[in-house]
């Protein structure tokens, strides 16, 4: 009787151990799952825009915020202006305390961007060699002018990601102490890093926006796809990232729903010029490619209907608005290609790796259609490694499924085809387009400027620098817990969501 | 029996030199780190000058070289990555996998154990047949796919145990339970057929003729001479688990060194993972090195022959 009443006991002991963390859900943190995990918490070697960069841009503050329409807002400058085609001034915030207690003053300013500068910070960080950056000035304690060699009309831009360390914290500790003991000025405090499985951050009580809604926030790595699914089915995870299309509605439960957001990266597949393949070199076989390939019903049943085709290489609202889809015209395609002197067709490399949306299906589809209009292609499934060596070093020789740019800034968009461009892995080389793009990105005058872009935009689309296709859709899960409303450029700013009421 | 140890330290220390090696020069040659590294718009000379701050513009041997030196003093060097001691990363990770693979381990033993034994004791009935059933399911279900089954069955569904992750013993059920099974598959048909094997011999006969209950016969004659090849098969299946565990740490999110392994391979994280590769295969040699000792514990013609 003992022996059956101790087993009892322990059998009740191993239950309550097993359901322990069923009672603890209300103080529990707000869980963002992502894929993979942050590479530095130092503000400066941020290098992709999540999770790095959504946890960069927790803990620290930029001197412009970028809206998640592309808008240039005040964050730690109040304002600003051109004094000339050289010279921007900003005057800062009096009130923006760093997290430790010290005032922010213009003398940071100056320590963070010269640090950025210099090497490892500056293979990263892209302030200077964008926007031709020469001089940081310190006028006062809450003013600062920085002096360009060029006109740079994408300074706000590169701003916005270059962000304010204290200089006192950041001089008195070395690299690899600073790399895992961050301290800005944003919106959140830094917790703790467990490498490969979470950051924790939590809420900046004296933040001079105020203290964000949300107190608590875990950045958790959970790189399997069923289990970003599964926690939040089980309340576990509030914010599940990299879903994908067929996977969308397994996120809608009582818990969750599943969310998709029109991403601002540009998918394609690019055109290799440096190719053996003489045809590639000929617009006429590049427009070919593009009415070969049916895009809409691609959109409708590959990514049920979450996107919209692309209609320049220019994201709205500086899209070329004469600029229309090619639309799906293989007998055009076969036509044009018989003019160049194809009519028998020719072979053709495609290569596709997983850094980019179902890039087996997409590759696998637009090969079909190729092939029905009479082009003999030849699949290859890169690792990315290979895929990315291949990209910087021009040797792919076909065609290959990429994505370009997710951000709002017709300079960057339009640079890929320039010559001689580190992203340019087509290998175009056209002096006028270059001058155009040049003459565009130095160019302070709205309307001018507007139309230089938009005469870019039009040499990219009608001699089809690409075969386009569609922009990158972004599906994610969202716990009934919070209100979130999804950026198209990755980037998750939690400070931006809402308890949801019950 | 010293010499025979010392003679076996040498071997495995060659074998992990062996190791670091083949590891440095496919990691090597696999990739540049820095065009994953630098973001897409750095310039060649930005690239360069990375490559400079890494040492990896210095040849391959010298670049080995200087690896092997800092190791032997404990240094595995930094994350190209995430700018962090590998050793401190491996130390942060180590620890979760070495309680999931003890925990998987000592249960698939110990189910193995009485499985194998229930088997024996009610050979050729229901019972018998229904554990053969489980064994062969252990044996041919792929792991990942267990793992999602019973997440969906007792995560999602039945709400009993968490998801995914590390944190208290509940968080340990799931994975440690599906790297168990195929081990408890093989070993409890190894543990059956090895009973039933001495079951025969002359020795359990006068077991049984000096009138020793049918327990004592099989506890303490049968299945201690039956566990000579349990041990050798033991230590494989340990050997299997590290290996197993790169699936399972992935599809339960388990914080261990398997799932660092696999995303710093896919980062071209060299430096990580050489560091997991080297400890993992030094777990592998020291498995080794265990089994050889308890060989020589539990049969003396092992002992007598070192």
């Amino acid at each position: 009787m003992m022996r059956i009443r101790h087993s009892l006991a322990t059998c009740a002991a191993l239950a309550a151990l097993l359901l322990g963390g069923c009672g603890q859900k209300a103080a529990q943190p707000i869980v963002v799952a992502s894929v993979s995990d942050v590479s530095s918490l130092d503000p400066h070697l941020l290098d992709v825009n999540h999770p790095t960069g959504s946890v960069i841009w927790s803990l620290f503050d930029s001197l412009v915020r970028r809206g998640a329409d592309g808008a240039d807002l005040p964050r730690l400058a109040s304002s600003w202006e051109r004094v000339d085609d050289l010279t921007w001034r900003f005057h800062l915030r009096t009130d923006v305390k760093f997290q430790d207690g010290s005032p922010f003053t213009a003398q940071d300013v100056k320590f963070s961007f010269d640090r950025m500068n210099v090497s490892p910070f500056n293979a990263l960080q892209q302030l200077w060699q964008q926007t031709t950056l020469k001089q940081v000035t310190v006028i006062d304690a809450h003013t600062v002018t920085l002096t360009t060699e060029k006109p740079a009309t994408t300074m706000l831009y590169w701003l916005e990601e270059a962000f304010i360390a204290p200089q006192a914290y950041y001089s008195a500790h070395d690299e690899s102490w600073l790399n895992t003991h961050p301290m800005g000025s944003g919106p959140y405090r830094f917790v703790e890093w467990i490498p490969g499985d979470h950051v924790t951050l939590t809420a900046n009580p004296t933040y001079f926006g105020g203290a964000p809604p949300l107190r608590d926030i875990e950045f958790k790595v959970v790189p399997d796809l069923n289990a970003r699914l599964n926690g939040l089915a089980t309340a576990d995870i509030d914010l599940a990232l990299n879903l994908t299309p067929d996977t969308l509605a397994q996120a809608n439960t009582s818990h969750a729903r599943g969310v998709t957001v029109l991403g601002l990266r540009k998918l394609h597949f690019g055109i290799a010029q440096h190719s053996t393949l003489a045809a590639l070199r000929d617009p006429r076989v590049r427009r070919a490619l593009n009415y070969a390939v049916d895009v809409p019903t691609m959109i409708r049943t590959l990514l049920h209907g979450s996107t919209v085709p692309l209609t320049s290489v220019v994201n709205p609202p500086n899209n070329n608005p004469a600029l229309k889809p090619y639309g799906y015209h293989p007998e055009l395609a076969r036509q044009l290609l018989a003019e160049a002197g194809f009519a028998q067709g020719f072979d053709l490399d495609v290569d596709f790796t997983p850094m980019w949306g179902q890039d087996k299906d997409i590759a696998e589809t637009v090969a079909g259609y190729l092939n029905a209009v009479g082009i003999r292609t030849h699949l290859h499934a890169d690792e990315w490694s290979d895929f990315k060596n291949h990209l910087s070093h021009q040797s792919f020789n076909g065609i290959f499924y990429a994505g370009w740019a997710a951000l709002i800034n017709p300079a960057v968009e339009l640079v890929i085809f320039t010559c001689n461009q580190e992203d340019n892995a087509s290998g175009y080389c056209d002096p006028k387009y270059d001058d155009l793009v040049h003459a565009a990105n130095t160019n302070f005058d709205p309307v001018s400027r507007k139309a230089q872009i938009e005469a870019a935009e039009a040499t990219v689309w009608n001699d089809a620098y690409w075969i386009f296709l569609w922009r990158d859709p972004e599906y994610a899960g969202i716990s009934s817990r919070i209100n979130y409303t999804l950026r198209g450029d990755d980037y998750v700013e939690m400070y931006t969501a809402t308890p949801r009421p019950p | 029996m010293l010499s025979a140890v010392t003679n076996r330290l040498a071997r495995a220390f060659l074998v992990l030199l062996a190791v670091s090696f083949l590891t440095f020069i496919i990691g090597h040659d696999s990739g540049d780190p820095v065009l994953l590294l630098a973001r897409g718009d750095a310039t060649a000379a930005q690239k360069q000058e990375l490559r400079h701050s890494l040492g990896l513009d210095r040849p391959v041997m010298a670049q080995y070289r200087s690896y092997l030196e800092n190791a032997l003093q404990g240094n595995l060097g930094e994350s190209y990555r995430q700018h962090l001691p590998v050793t401190r990363l491996i130390a942060l990770r180590l620890p979760a996998s070495l309680l999931l693979a003890a925990t998987a381990f000592v249960l698939a033993m110990a189910l193995a154990l009485l499985s194998g034994m229930l088997c024996v004791v009610y050979r050729d009935g229901v019972l018998d047949k229904a554990l053969a059933g489980l064994a062969v399911l252990g044996q041919v279900v792929p792991g990942f796919w267990l793992g999602l089954v019973l997440v969906l069955i007792f995560a999602v569904h039945l709400r009993l145990l968490p998801v995914s992750g590390a944190g208290g013993i509940q968080h340990l059920i799931l994975p440690a339970l599906t790297l168990a099974l195929p081990t408890f598959g093989r070993m409890s048909r190894l543990v059956r057929a090895g009973i039933l094997d001495v079951l025969g011999a002359d020795y359990i006969r006068t077991a049984r003729a000096k009138g020793l209950p049918e327990r004592d016969v099989l506890l303490g004659h049968a299945l201690k001479n039956a566990l000579l090849p349990l041990v050798t098969q033991a230590g494989l299946e340990l050997g299997d688990m590290v290996g197993n565990a790169f699936i399972i740490e992935i599809v339960f999110a388990w914080p261990g060194i398997g799932r660092m392994t696999v995303e710093a391979i896919q980062q071209r994280d060299f430096l990580v993972a050489q560091g997991c590769v080297l400890v993992i295969g030094t777990g592998f040699v020291l498995i080794n090195l265990g089994v050889d000792l308890v060989y020589a514990a539990i049969d003396p013609r092992v002992r007598a022959r070192a």
